[in-house]
C-alpha cells in the first residue's frame, strides 16, 4: 500500500477529480455511517463505513453477475456457507492493516474512498447523484463495474486497492476456507516431523 | 550472532559493512567472514524462524515481505512480491535454480563489458548447488499443478523439464512461500548467513539505513534506525557502521532507493529494472489438483524464451493458496466466489516475460517516494502486450492438450477458453494498467554493472565507478532479466564478487 504514493495526484484527471470532490457540498457528502465496536486507528467513522459497504458488495454473496457471460461460466461449487464480510469484520481488519501506512499514502487513500463515496462525483460520471453508502445493491454493484473497468485509470487503480485489499483480509481468514474447498494448512504431518526429527 | 536490533545506539567500526542479508548480502559476508575480515551485516527484516512459520498467508505476507505484502508499481499495475527478513527473498522463494543461461551472460558482455563467464562461474555455482542442497526433483513427486504443464507441454512437443530446487528432506507442504515450516529450504538464513556467523560476522536484524555518508569518493558510514520486532516501528535508537569497505545488497528496487536516499545518484541508478512481468492464467480440470500442497514450483518450459523481436517468456506454476487466489481472481461478488469456489480444481500456470533484451525497453524505473522508500514505475508496452497475449495462448494450448475442461485468463473481463477457437478472444480484450492481474516475484537491475559510467552505475567488479570503497553486490547489478529464476545467479554471482573485495581488502 505504501506504494501508492501519488495515486490521485498522478494523472491530470486525478487532478480534476479530485478538485471536482472538494468543491462537492458538505449536503451531498453524506456517508451512511455503521456502528463499530472497533477500535478505528486508521478509518474515521466513515471511512469505516465505506469500506465496510465495498466489503459486503466486492464479497457479496447474492451479487449480480456482471455479465450474461460471467453468469453462465462461473456457477458456483456447493460447498460450506461462507461467513459474511460484517462477521469477519472486513473493514476492521483493513483497518489494523493500513494503520502504519506513511502519511502521504494515508491521504491519498483517504481521498479515494472519499472520491468513490461522493454523490457529484458518481452523477458526473454516469451513476446517480447518491453517495455509494446510500445505494442499493444494484446500484454499487454498477458503481464498483464502472471502476474496475474505467477509462481513468485512476479508477481503475482505486478500484483494485479496495477489491484486492477486501478479499486478502476475507480469503485469508481460516472462518472462510471451507468456502473456497481448502481444508487448511497440514499442522499434523508438519507437527509430526518436526518431532521425529528432535 | 544475530542481534534483534539494539537497545542502545550503535557506532561500530568493522572492516566490511553489508546492508542486506539476502543471497547477496548473505554469501559475502560467509566469503569474507571465513577470510578473516571483520563483518557487520545490517538487516531491515526481522529474524524469523521455523517456529513463527505457521502457513498462514496473512501474517506470513506482513511479517516477510516488503511493504507487508504490499508493494507494488506506484500505479498497483504489478504486484511486487519480494522478501524481507534475515536471508531475504531466499526465505520465501519457490525454491526453483538455475545458473545464469550461457547466452545471458554472452550478451552481458557485449553490451555492457561484463567479465562473467560459464566457466569463471562455474566453480561458484558448483559450490552453491552443494552447499544448498540444489537437486533435480524427479517427475514422480511434482503435484498436480505443475504436472499438468509438463504432460501439456510433452503433448505438444514443446520444451519443458522438471526444475532443480535447493531444499533437503522437502516434505513437499507447498508452502515455501510463507517460510518453510520444516527448514527443508536451505534459505541463506541457514546456510551462508550462519556460515558468516560462526567465522565472526556480526549479524543485526531491524536495522534499517536511512543513508550512505561519503564524500563523493569515499563511503564514510550507514546510518540507520533499529525497528521494534514486532512493530517494526522506529524505537528511537541509531546506528551507525564506519567501515573501511561497504556493500550494498538491499535487492533490486531498495538497492537504487538507498543509493538515490544518500545522493550517490551518479549513473542510471534505479534506471532499467526488470521484472520478469508475469501474468497467470486457471486452468480448472475435473479431477482435484490440489495446487496448494506439494512442491508449488517444480516444472518449467523455455519453449519460448527465443521469440526473434518479440520478447520471449517461459512458463511455470503458481501455488494457489486462497487469500493470493483471491487477490489475482477477476471479478468480485459472486463471479469472484464463483471461481475460487473451484479453487481444488485449479491449476495456476504463469508466464514471465524475459525483460531487458531490447536496446529501446525502458523497463522500469526506481525513485523515491516521500518517505524515502522505492517508488517503482514500469509503464505498460506494446512489447509486454504482445508477450502476455501470447504468453496467454501457450498456456491455454497446453492445458487444452492436456485435457483442462476450461481455462480462463485473468482480465478484468476473463477470456473463457474451451476449445483452440476461442483463443482469438484473447487479442480483442482490452490489456493495460489494471485491466488483468500482473506480478513480478523477480526483481532485477536498477545498479545495473558495465565498463562505461554512462550507461551502469558499478563497474564489471561491481565496485561503484565513483565511490571506490562501495560494493553493489545483489540482482540490482544484473544489466538484464535473466530468462530463468534469479536466485543461482546472485549467489553465484556474489560468490565470485566477494573475491573482488577480498582483493580490494588486502
Amino acid at each position: 500500500m505504501e506504494s501508492r504514493r501519488g495515486l490521485l495526484k498522478k494523472t491530470i484527471g486525478g487532478a480534476v477529480l479530485l478538485g471536482a470532490a472538494a468543491a462537492v457540498p458538505v449536503a451531498l457528502r453524506k456517508t451512511k455511517l455503521r456502528e463499530t465496536t472497533a477500535q478505528l486507528k486508521f478509518f474515521s467513522p466513515a471511512e469505516y463505513s465505506i469500506w465496510a459497504a465495498v466489503a459486503e458488495r466486492v464479497l457479496a454473496r447474492d451479487a449480480t453477475p456482471a455479465t450474461a457471460e460471467e453468469a453462465r461460466l462461473t456457477g458456483f461449487v456447493e460447498r460450506p456457507a461462507a461467513p459474511s464480510p460484517a462477521q469477519i469484520d472486513v473493514a476492521a481488519k483493513a483497518d489494523a492493516f493500513l494503520s502504519p501506512l506513511p502519511a502521504g499514502d494515508a491521504k491519498d487513500l483517504k481521498q479515494l474512498l472519499a472520491l468513490f463515496d461522493n454523490a457529484l462525483f458518481s452523477f458526473v460520471t454516469g451513476g446517480p447523484a447518491t453517495p455509494f453508502t446510500q445505494m442499493d445493491a444494484a446500484q454499487q454493484d454498477a458503481h464498483l463495474r464502472a471502476w474496475q473497468t474505467s477509462r481513468l485509470a485512476i479508477r481503475r487503480t482505486g478500484f483494485q486497492a479496495m477489491k484486492r485489499l477486501c478479499a486478502a483480509v476475507y480469503f485469508g481468514s481460516p472462518e472462510t476456507f471451507a468456502s473456497v474447498g481448502y481444508p487448511g494448512p497440514p499442522y499434523e504431518l508438519v507437527k509430526t516431523v518436526l518431532e521425529s526429527r528432535k | 550472532m544475530i542481534h534483534a536490533g539494539s537497545d542502545t545506539d550503535l557506532v561500530l567500526k568493522p572492516d566490511v559493512c553489508i546492508v542486506g542479508s539476502g543471497p547477496g548480502g548473505s554469501m559475502v559476508a560467509s566469503r569474507l567472514a571465513r577470510a578473516g575480515a571483520k563483518v557487520v551485516v545490517l538487516e531491515e527484516g526481522g529474524h524469523n524462524t521455523k517456529e513463527q512459520f505457521d502457513m498462514q498467508e496473512p501474517r506470513a505476507f506482513q511479517r516477510l515481505y516488503q511493504d507487508r505484502g504490499n508493494r507494488a508499481t506506484a500505479d498497483l499495475s504489478i504486484a511486487v512480491l519480494q522478501g524481507r527478513s534475515i536471508g531475504g527473498g531466499t526465505v520465501i522463494n519457490w525454491t526453483t535454480s538455475y545458473r545464469t543461461p550461457d547466452a545471458v551472460l554472452e550478451y552481458w558482455r557485449k553490451l555492457q563489458g561484463s567479465l562473467l563467464t560459464p566457466e569463471i562461474l562455474k566453480p561458484h555455482f558448483e559450490e552453491v548447488e552443494e552447499r544448498l542442497g540444489i537437486q533435480k526433483i524427479d517427475y514422480e513427486d511434482t503435484n498436480p499443478n505443475n504436472r499438468t504443464i509438463y504432460d501439456g507441454c510433452k503433448k505438444l512437443g514443446w520444451q519443458v523439464d522438471t526444475t532443480k530446487r535447493n531444499v533437503r528432506g522437502c516434505l513437499r507442504t507447498g508452502y515455501c512461500g510463507m517460510g518453510c515450516p520444516v527448514d527443508a529450504k536451505q534459505s541463506a538464513a541457514l546456510t551462508y548467513l550462519p556460515d558468516a556467523i560462526a567465522a565472526g560476522a556480526e549479524v543485526y536484524a531491524n536495522c534499517r539505513v536511512q543513508k550512505i555518508e561519503s564524500n563523493g569518493k569515499h563511503a564514510v558510514a550507514a546510518v540507520g534506525v533499529v525497528l521494534h520486532p514486532q512493530t517494526q516501528e522506529a524505537t528511537g535508537r541509531t546506528i551507525r557502521v564506519e567501515p573501511r569497505v561497504l556493500v550494498v545488497s538491499g535487492g533490486a528496487l531498495n538497492s537504487p532507493a538507498l543509493l538515490l536516499r544518500s545522493g550517490i545518484d551518479q549513473g542510471p541508478v534505479g534506471k532499467k529494472t526488470w521484472l520478469h512481468p508475469t501474468i497467470a492464467v486457471g486452468a480448472f480440470y475435473k479431477d482435484a489438483i490440489e495446487g496448494y500442497y506439494g512442491a508449488p514450483q517444480s516444472v518449467a518450459s523455455h519453449h519460448f524464451a527465443h521469440r526473434g523481436e518479440n520478447a520471449g517468456f517461459f512458463l511455470e506454476a503458481a501455488p494457489v493458496h486462497p487469500m493470493l487466489s483471491a487477490i489475482a481472481t477477476p471479478g468480485y461478488g459472486a463471479p469472484l466466489r464463483g471461481r475460487l469456489s473451484r479453487l481444488p480444481n485449479l491449476c495456476a500456470t504463469i508466464s514471465l516475460m524475459i525483460d531487458g533484451f531490447d536496446e529501446a525497453e525502458a523497463g522500469g524505473t526506481v525513485t523515491l517516494r516521500n518517505d524515502g522508500g522505492p517508488k517503482l514505475d514500469y509503464p505498460f508496452t506494446p512489447r509486454m502486450h504482445e508477450c502476455f497475449t501470447a504468453g496467454m495462448k501457450a498456456i491455454a494450448q497446453l492445458h487444452l492438450a492436456n485435457g483442462a475442461l476450461e481455462v480462463q485468463t485473468f482480465h478484468n473481463d476473463p477470456v473463457h477458453i474451451k476449445a483452440e477457437s476461442d483463443l482469438r478472444n484473447i487479442d480483442s480484450r482490452p490489456m493495460g494498467p489494471n485491466l488483468l492481474a500482473a506480478f513480478t516475484a523477480h526483481q532485477m537491475g536498477g545498479c545495473r554493472m558495465g565498463a562505461d559510467p554512462a550507461h551502469s552505475v558499478v563497474d564489471p567488479q561491481l565496485r561503484h565507478h565513483a565511490v571506490t570503497n562501495l560494493y553493489v553486490v545483489d540482482g540490482s547489478v544484473l544489466p538484464t532479466a535473466l530468462g530463468v529464476n534469479p536466485m543461482e545467479s546472485i549467489y553465484g554471482i556474489s560468490s565470485w564478487a566477494a573475491g573482488n573485495i577480498k582483493a580490494a581488502l588486502s
